[in-house]
């Protein structure tokens, strides 16, 4: 490790402490707080991934995570960044995106084609003729990919946490530590988010002084007085990912995605430094000055021996003073600026005696091995972005890029910043942050330490104000200076291309251009077609560019073309942090553990937990379902029902509020009576039904379908929010635990347990409801048709579930009562001609449609819907849903959403089919046309793989039409 | 996310609620015209500017009514129904000549 | 101790799988059973000391009424009870039991962790004689089986809250005796500050049929912490320390 410092050098890395681990097979040897990047770059292995489309090699470019170069591939993980990830003791690590070897990628040939795959070349080349695309897509998306996800990796275990601070702060540099420190002082709670792994920002490794010390000396002071503070809280390597209403922040952390609500949110974001564009300006070797800067103070690594500066600032000078101290050799610095305005660091640097050329580009970057920097063609500049034709070669092995900056605006612009181009400045700006999002340092285009400083103390100023706790008078806004870092075209077009606009996608200046050319001038517009900035790197480096190419091709202000929206994420998060741990709540009847324990295949319906049948040793499921079935209509059967809805309806005005609720009539209803309730929204359609049971003159006890519950009561809360009647509703759902027992034999297996209601057909008829108790459990009985047999509903407090399936199994074990699940559930009714809402009901069906009529009183002053439905009598009924059995029994048994055909034409769906064991056929119900809706109409129906199915209609229900059976 | 100020339960996240649709005054269901019916029942005035919307806070079942600009998204007042609803509603019995 | 088994008794916790798979031992509180502890009877020292860290238990099978309607709180207020001024807040009572004001319609009390209170009872008697008509704007609810109720105690309870729940419940943010009507665990709970004894305590009452799921989500965020369930004899331990 040759090109290692010493101390000072490498705040981040531990000398004492030597980690190997492999790349490309290659034993590779870090310092415990290496970066996989600053590793391998110590190891001069500079080429670390192939480019997407081109398969060009890549190296690091800003040594700060911010860009698609470092995109490397861990086991576990595809698109790591080596610039970021840490690396541990065998870490086995990969380039990505080439085919062979890294170093000889045979898909580097693509390079040479790059003529022939301008912009907008997969949308032309490959969707003509029709069908092309599916054949070509599978090929090329094996060549432009990124990383390999591993399909068999187990995921770690990721979780979601909220927190709750006064104010956050992103970003820990000097603004940010200076402004929590300010507003610490206060009784509140400070959050500083810094995604590096040490508080500092530009501190840790930016020249602020001809010394080179004031930066390491500020930064002890700042962090010094944050750790002092037990106010602030700082969490470092984490990434606040993006800004949402009412400042909402995600933060990464490792494994954690954590919820912040800040009261108020300060943005220290800092600015990220952009690339000059000239011929091969992606050769490894080519960095931003700033990410040289960071690999000797970070992590102690000299990047280069010979170096060349392109500035057109007065930082690069700064660099070149830092690469100098470090032992390396400025070949040159080469600046933009024709007539340079220096400050003292430059003009240090050039007291030094090192070569500047003034007025001078870097024309075009050369590497004698395919992939690093050896030479640069430093040319004259004779006007905007055009050199003279003759160049001076100089060999280097690093060239530092320092042109300009763009702030970090992303979180800012998704809180509604308004981020615009000011031409003077050259330079992307922000203005218009929401009252409770402040900007502090160069995120507002501030560049002079004081000033950053200043403006932090001012912002904290302005944020305790806000939070009440000062009332301070607040000075001046802080001036931005009127030096600007950035020059306005460090863009230099060459006959041969390869001037990259944007890394992550192989974008040159000429694509950008031809995109403008192919009519796409609004800068989103660029972006969709070109794909320039839609890279993982979000454009971060390529938006400024873009920006300006776009302007000057369409011969307009960079402001007047528009900037595109920075929308979350701020950088690529795993599917984790999204996935990982989430809640999807389940609930479960009282009597669970029973079924559980007669075999029952429990179906999630909803979020509760179901029998779906009881599975019997040596018969299948179909005929496990049937055997249930027959049990109920020959003998007598247990279905929990548990999950029905349940709602207290009391008061004085109940009845009136049912009657205004529901479609019947509900006043008149004796007590001790159920009655069949039916809903339907304003616009007439029907959206639940349950039976409605009065238990007293002022008290209903209402079910209603398991899945319609929640929304029901909620209706019904807010219609008497309105209506203001005297009444109470209560959602008791949970409360109750209940049980249908069904079947010839019910009643006698009922009077074993229940001996304070008469239960005699006189006493207790179809449609009664009494109070009582089973087995000495305090119970609610309803006689109900529910399945079409003699039966009983017994609604129990919930604790006592349990306790009555116990009591009903015993004393049904002389008739051998046997449970049926909701499968049988489901064909018992169906054979009653029963709809259940939402199945056979959609977003359209009004009770007509559905002949359900009967269940709407005409009588009554109001109900929702009424109007509607009576203003739908008026018109033709356009559909119907009837009853049909199919006609030949060895035809496929039809499914839901299968068509109804009448010729070619589409005239309505199957909604519920099933065999039905009792009748031995196939039944059903659908939607068909009016004319075809009488009894003894024949329909036809294409079932699965288009086989066409004859069915009959027949009038509903197909079992017992009388309804004899249930009124016994 | 945003937060929403429930008048029973204070600022929570805006997730802790259902939304209700936007507040109208029904017209009367009898001698409204089956125009007005229809844009009562199936048209919204989705308006730019300042709206009024039903808001459930979903944990304690609680109905109450927002302010809102539709154009910044800013919840201008939260309230309670009973400073619009003050009482019961009552509906008149139907004419028989309307019934078919 | 007799060994009793909640697998029969007429009213069973819907956690009662849980327990008895995490061998509990189970005493008459009232005439309910709860768990009183986990494993043998070394184990209460422990659960107690656990209880002042981070531990949930499972009240579920005591007593507990709610009621709602205009009248519902002048009629609690009459029946001896002291009200909380505000909604949203909990006075408790010197029978020990906890009476909550959820709005300005409705009262929910709780009974105290030993099932000494008798106010439960008594109101639940009294409704049933004068509001059986439900005439009067008072309307009992039943929340003793609507509603499970666990405690989750200890001075880690609010850090572990933040995992599963968007209000923030840090104790000096979210004060003894207050009450968030909220999510936890994409479930809709009513979460109660009863600080016990020192101790920093939160009931947790959400839907009953939903309580297995919530269990294994409390046990799940608080395994970082090392919390685990507790038998009641933990809690109530916590009550004789001040």
């Amino acid at each position: 490790m040759k090109s290692r410092l010493s101390a000072p050098y490498g705040t981040l890395i531990d000398r004492e402490s030597t980690i190997e681990f492999k790349f490309e097979n290659k034993t590779i040897s870090g310092f415990e707080g290496d970066t996989i990047a600053s590793a391998l770059v110590a190891n001069k292995q500079w080429l670390l991934s192939r480019s997407f489309k081109y398969h060009r090699p890549r190296g690091p470019l800003t040594m700060a995570g911010q860009d698609a170069n470092t995109m490397v591939q861990l086991p576990s993980a595809p698109n790591a960044l080596a610039d970021k990830e840490v690396i541990k003791e065998g870490m086995l690590v990969t380039g990505q995106n080439y085919t062979g070897s890294l170093e000889k990628d045979s898909g580097a040939l693509l390079g040479l084609f790059s003529r022939f795959l301008p912009v907008g070349f997969y949308y032309k080349a490959f969707f003509k003729p029709r069908g092309m695309w599916e054949k070509w897509a599978p090929l090329i998306r094996k060549k432009a990919g990124l990383g390999i996800i591993d399909q068999q990796l187990k995921s770690p275990y990721y979780d979601k946490q909220y927190k709750f601070y006064d104010v956050v702060i992103v970003g820990g540099g000097p603004a940010g530590m200076q402004a929590a420190i300010d507003i610490a002082v206060h009784d509140c709670e400070v959050l500083i988010v810094d995604e590096n792994p040490i508080l500092g920002g530009s501190l840790n490794y930016a020249r602020l002084d001809t010394e080179g010390t004031r930066a390491k000396s500020l930064r002890t002071e700042l962090v010094n007085a944050v750790e002092a503070n037990s106010n602030i809280t700082v969490m470092t390597n984490a990434v606040c990912n993006g800004w949402f209403a009412d400042n909402w922040l995600p933060i990464i952390r490792g494994n954690r995605l954590y919820k912040v609500r800040a009261t108020h949110t300060i943005l220290c974001t800092g600015a990220l430094e952009q690339p000059a564009l000239f011929h091969n300006n992606d050769l490894p070797g080519v960095v931003m000055s700033s990410a040289a800067q960071r690999l000797l103070h970070l992590y102690g690594v000299k990047p280069g021996s010979a170096a060349v500066i392109l500035t057109g600032n007065n930082d690069g000078y700064g660099t070149a003073l830092d690469l100098h101290d470090a032992g390396v050799e400025i070949q040159a610095i080469v600046d933009l600026r024709e007539a340079p305005d220096y400050d003292d660091i430059a003009k240090a640097a050039v007291a030094r005696g090192i070569t500047v050329k003034t007025g001078y580009a870097v024309y075009a970057a050369h590497s004698s091995k395919a992939s690093h920097i050896t030479s640069v063609d430093v040319r004259k500049i004779i006007s905007q972005g055009v050199c003279v034709d003759d160049g001076e070669i100089i060999n280097c092995d690093l060239l530092c890029m320092s042109v300009g900056y763009t702030p970090a605006y992303q979180l800012a612009c998704q809180a509604g910043g308004q981020l615009s181009y000011d031409d003077q400045s050259a330079m992307f700006t922000l203005s218009n942050c929401p009252d409770t999002l402040h900007l502090a340092g160069s995120v507002n285009s501030l560049w002079q330490i004081e000033s950053v400083l200043a403006e932090a103390t001012r912002t904290a100023a302005i944020t305790s104000n806000a939070l009440g706790f000062t009332d301070v008078t607040l000075g001046e806004a802080i001036p931005r200076g009127n030096i600007s870092p950035n020059h306005p075209w460090p863009i230099f077009p060459h006959p041969k291309g390869k001037e990259f606009v944007d890394y992550d996608e192989d974008l040159t200046i000429a694509d950008i251009v031809n995109a403008t050319g192919d009519g796409y001038e609004h800068i989103q517009l660029v972006k969709r077609y070109s794909t320039c900035g839609m890279g993982p790197s979000q454009g971060r480096h390529s938006a400024l560019a873009a920006a300006r190419i776009v302007a000057a091709a369409t011969h307009r202000t960079v402001a007047q073309t528009g900037v595109t929206t920075a929308r979350p994420p701020f950088s690529a998060e795993q599917l984790g942090h999204s996935a990982g741990r989430s809640f999807y709540p389940a609930r479960r009847s009282n009597m669970h553990y029973r079924h559980i324990e007669s075999g029952a295949e429990m179906l999630q319906a909803g979020a509760w937990f179901r029998p779906a049948f009881y599975k019997q040793d040596n018969i299948t499921r179909q005929d496990a379902i049937n055997a249930e079935v027959r049990n109920v209509r020959n003998n007598v059967g247990l279905v929990d029902v548990s999950t029905l809805g349940g709602l207290e309806v009391r008061g004085p005005d109940a009845g009136e509020f049912l009657n205004r609720f529901y479609t019947f009539g509900f006043v008149k209803q004796p007590v001790g009576r159920a009655r069949y309730a039916l809903l339907t929204n304003e616009a007439g359609v029907v959206i639940d039904d349950g039976v409605a049971c009065r238990f007293g003159d002022n008290h209903y006890y209402v079910t209603a379908t398991t899945g319609g519950v929640d929304r029901v009561y909620q209706n019904m809360l807010k219609w008497n929010a309105q209506w203001r009647l005297d009444v109470d509703v209560a959602n008791v759902t949970s409360a109750y635990c209940g049980v249908n027992i069904a079947g010839p034999n019910a009643r006698r297996v009922l009077e074993t347990v229940c001996n304070d209601v008469d239960l005699s057909s006189a006493a207790f008829p179809y449609m009664g409801v009494r109070i009582g108790s089973v087995d000495g459990i305090p119970a609610r009985l309803i006689r109900v048709g529910f399945v079409g047999e003699l039966g009983y509903e017994i609604h129990v407090p919930q604790q006592y579930g349990a306790a009555l399936w116990d009591a009903l199994i015993k004393a049904g074990s002389e008739h051998s009562i046997k449970p049926f699940g909701i499968e049988a559930q489901r064909v018992l009714r169906l054979e009653k001609g029963h709809i259940i809402i939402g199945q056979d009901t959609d977003a359209m069906s009004n009770p007509n449609e559905v002949q359900m009529n009967w269940a709407v009183s005409k009588k009554k002053p109001f109900f929702v819907g009424g109007r509607t439905l009576s203003e739908l009598e008026k018109k033709p009924s356009l559909r119907s849903l009837v009853g049909f059995i199919v006609n030949d029994m060895d035809s496929p048994i039809p499914q839901e959403s299968h068509l109804i055909l009448e010729g070619n034409q589409m005239t309505g769906r199957v909604t519920s089919c099933s065999y039905s064991p009792t009748l031995e056929k196939a039944i059903g119900l659908a939607y068909v046309s009016p004319s075809s809706a009488t009894n003894g109409s024949s329909i036809v129906i294409k079932s699965s793989n288009g086989i066409l199915v004859c069915a009959t209609v027949v009038g509903l229900p197909f079992y017992d039409p009388n309804t004899a059976r249930q009124e016994l | 996310m945003k937060l929403l100020t429930c008048p029973l339960n204070g600022k929570r996240n805006i997730s802790e609620f259902t939304y209700g649709g936007e507040y109208h005054a029904m017209p009367d269901h009898l001698t409204s015209s089956p125009r007005d019916w229809a844009e009562h029942v199936f048209f919204h005035d989705n308006v730019a500017g300042i709206v009024t919307e039903w808001w459930c806070h979903t944990a304690s079942s609680f109905w109450f009514l927002a302010e809102r600009n539709t154009i910044t998204d800013e919840v201008i007042r939260t309230f309670k129904a009973d400073e619009i609803y003050q009482q019961r509603v009552e509906f008149t019995a139907v004419a028989s000549e309307t019934q078919s | 101790m007799a060994i009793l088994d909640p697998t029969t008794a007429p009213r069973r916790s819907q956690l009662n799988q849980r327990h008895v798979s995490s061998h509990a031992l189970f005493k008459e509180l009232g005439s309910n059973l709860v768990v009183s502890h986990y494993g043998d009877n070394d184990s209460i020292i422990e659960e107690h000391s656990q209880a002042q860290t981070l531990a949930i238990c499972d009240l579920s099978t005591l007593p507990r009424i709610g009621f709602k309607g205009a009248g519902a709180p002048s009629w609690v207020e009459a029946q001896k009870l002291n009200l909380p001024a505000m909604a949203n807040t909990t006075v408790l009572q010197g029978s020990g039991s906890l009476v909550a004001k959820l709005s300005d319609q409705e009262i929910l009390v709780l009974s105290d962790i030993f099932a000494q209170s008798k106010d439960v009872f008594h109101l639940s008697e009294q409704a049933k004689i004068y509001h059986k008509n439900y005439d009067k704007q008072v309307y009992s609810l039943p929340r003793d089986d609507s509603h499970c109720w666990l405690a989750v105690s200890g001075t880690l309870a609010s850090e572990m809250f933040s995992k599963i729940c968007g209000v923030d419940l840090r104790t000096h943010k979210f004060s003894h005796s207050h009450i968030a009507q909220t999510s936890v665990a994409k479930t809709n709970a009513v979460v109660i500050r009863n600080d016990l004894g020192s101790t920093p305590v939160f009931y947790v009452l959400s839907d009953i049929s939903g309580v297995e799921f919530l269990w294994d989500c409390l046990l799940d965020a608080m395994q970082e912490y090392g919390g685990y369930a507790v038998g009641v004899s933990a809690l109530q331990r916590l009550t004789k320390e001040h």
